[in-house]
């Protein structure tokens, strides 16, 4: 029954993309690029996050006026009945900073998006089983880690939510048994909240994003040619919808006096509803309503309704699923590519061309007459023939699908005629 | 196996990989396609699978023409295997084809499992074009 589901739903995903690919072309269809997507995305997030980093300061007093004063809206007067901008204010603050933490605000939106889409694509196709466990374990791995760093990037603002958050996250970390209060403390860097939190939130953050990167050589170890880029025009086209997010719809800091003052004005009210920060944070003054970011805040919305303990269990479950995803229901592995020694001639066409890096080429022993033989690493075989396809000297053949069979085959085919 | 086959009627033999074209469902039990019986595949589990010289065994063993038929490209099953394939025909990669191989008998169809019909279309028009080189060599 799992097996029909998983059948149905890559029939379900190639039909969507076969519809797409009527108006992309196959060679440009974004959904033909869903790996290398959320890398692309990630080097906006990097050279942003660069950018923001050089002027923000992590300490409770500076941190929400440091991200106000790089994202800073320039204040608007009222003159002769026409909103113009005020001269003084807008020299504050850094040429084109919101549009610049826009990116960063939407990139990272966009990063989770298409890393979610990469992985119910992977699913949906069942490519996750069997020899690909590691890039899926990994690739689960690397979605925790996403998370965190998206959260950790929404504590760094350290307003009224950011606050709020904090308390949650203790909240959720000291249910747990044993460990649960040295967690709660650590994740402060203390028994309460000083300046030192911001400064092991800013660590958090960094170390995360630094975390993604060896992640993802794990997630492309076992791949000989993974693929790193989309091609070109979804390339313009990511960096084209980022950039008018980030221009129509900047990251900034609203406080509820710049609403007062300009509520009337729609370019400063057309922000309040989207991704405007807080007011700045006090410590001991918990806001009732917390507006939750869908892609990066659904934790919070579970510990927040349902409690510590249901949150531990929906999200333990849901770890537990995704880690046994790439074991069940179980391939048959009875196909394994299978080297002849006295045909190899170590010309490492195979090891060359198969997409898993399941052979290794080693060295001979002194006085063979050939230097190298391929090694076929049983584990990550996928069972192809890809390196079949890529022997000139019949040395490596899967043993139920034998090029010598193919070709008996074939000559029959032929003596049939039409 | 015979060396010398005795050419009956018009044949062109495709290399077929079975997670592209629902290729099962399209063949008789003499591996000829239903919609066209001059076709015979042989199924394979990756069009990255074929070996340059079964192509070219098909062409001097009486076939009119020969192909290769893999998933779309970008979303081959198993990543890369009919990149690997089209590198080699296209003479990018080895093993390649020989140099005195017909080029304009060896065609390459990448489609997923829903192009049943643009593969059937696609497949007419190389037998077309096979077919207006008549008997030159």
């Amino acid at each position: 029954m799992y097996r029909k589901f998983l059948k149905t739903t890559k029939s379900l995903t190639v039909s969507f993309e076969k519809g797409l690919n009527a108006l992309t072309t196959q060679e440009h269809n974004p959904l033909y690029f869903h790996g290398a997507l959320p890398l692309y995305i990630f080097w906006f997030l990097i050279f942003s996050g660069i950018m923001l980093w050089m002027y923000y300061i992590p300490t409770l007093e500076r941190a929400w006026s440091s991200v106000n004063y790089i994202t800073s809206l320039p204040v608007l007067s009222q003159v002769d009945g026409k909103w113009v901008t005020d001269a003084t204010n807008a020299a504050t603050g850094i040429p084109y900073g919101a549009v610049v933490r826009g990116i960063h605000r939407w990139g990272a939106a966009g990063m989770m998006i298409a890393t979610v889409l990469h992985m119910l694509r992977v699913y949906f196709t069942d490519r996750h089983r069997s020899w690909r466990w590691l890039p899926w374990i990994s690739g689960v791995g690397l979605l925790a880690v996403l998370l965190f760093v998206g959260i950790t990037g929404y504590l760094l603002v350290w307003d009224n939510r950011a606050y709020a958050l904090v308390v949650l996250t203790q909240e959720f970390l000291k249910s747990l048994p044993l460990v649960g209060n040295w967690l709660a403390d650590f994740f402060v860097a203390g028994g309460q909240i000083t300046d030192y939190t911001l400064t092991r939130f800013f660590f958090f953050h960094i170390a995360g994003a630094t975390l993604i990167f060896v992640l993802i050589w794990v997630h492309f170890i076992r791949l000989k040619y993974p693929a790193v880029t989309p091609s070109r025009a979804t390339n313009f086209l990511t960096f084209g919808f980022i950039l008018a997010a980030a221009g129509t719809y900047p990251a900034v800091n609203i406080t509820q006096e710049l609403l007062t003052k300009y509520g009337s004005d729609p370019r400063i009210t057309q922000y309040k509803d989207y991704i405007a920060s807080d007011a700045p944070a006090h410590i001991g003054n918990l806001v009732a309503n917390i507006r939750y970011d869908a892609w990066y805040m659904f934790p919070y919305y579970l510990i927040d309704k349902l409690g510590a303990n249901w949150a531990w269990a929906i999200l333990g479950v849901s770890v537990a699923l995704l880690l046994v995803a790439p074991f069940y229901p179980k391939e048959i592995r009875d196909n394994i590519a299978e080297v002849t020694e006295a045909k190899c001639t170590g010309c490492t066409f195979c090891s060359l061309d198969c997409p898993f890096e399941a052979i290794d080429m080693v060295e001979r022993a002194p006085g063979s007459k050939f230097k190298l033989l391929a090694v076929v690493n049983e584990a990550r075989c996928s069972q192809c023939g890809v390196c079949v396809g890529a022997c000139p000297f019949l040395a490596i053949e899967l043993p139920h699908t034998h090029s010598k069979t193919i070709e008996a085959d074939l000559v029959a085919l032929l003596n049939q005629g039409a | 196996m015979s060396d010398t086959i005795e050419k009956k009627n018009k044949v062109i033999v495709g290399f077929v990989c079975q997670r592209s074209i629902p290729i099962q469902d399209m063949i008789d039990e003499h591996k000829a396609l239903l919609d066209d019986p001059e076709v015979k595949v042989v199924i394979l589990p990756c069009s990255g699978m074929v070996k340059p010289t079964q192509m070219e065994m098909a062409l001097t063993k009486g076939a009119d023409a020969t192909f290769v038929c893999g998933c779309a490209i970008g979303d081959c099953h198993y990543r890369t295997g009919n990149l690997m394939i089209r590198a080699r025909l296209e003479g990018e990669r080895n093993p390649k084809l020989r140099k005195t191989t017909d080029k304009r008998k060896v065609g390459m169809f990448f489609l997923t499992m829903k192009d049943k019909a643009p593969f059937l279309e696609a497949l007419k028009g190389f037998k077309a074009s096979v077919a207006a080189l008549g008997g030159e060599n």
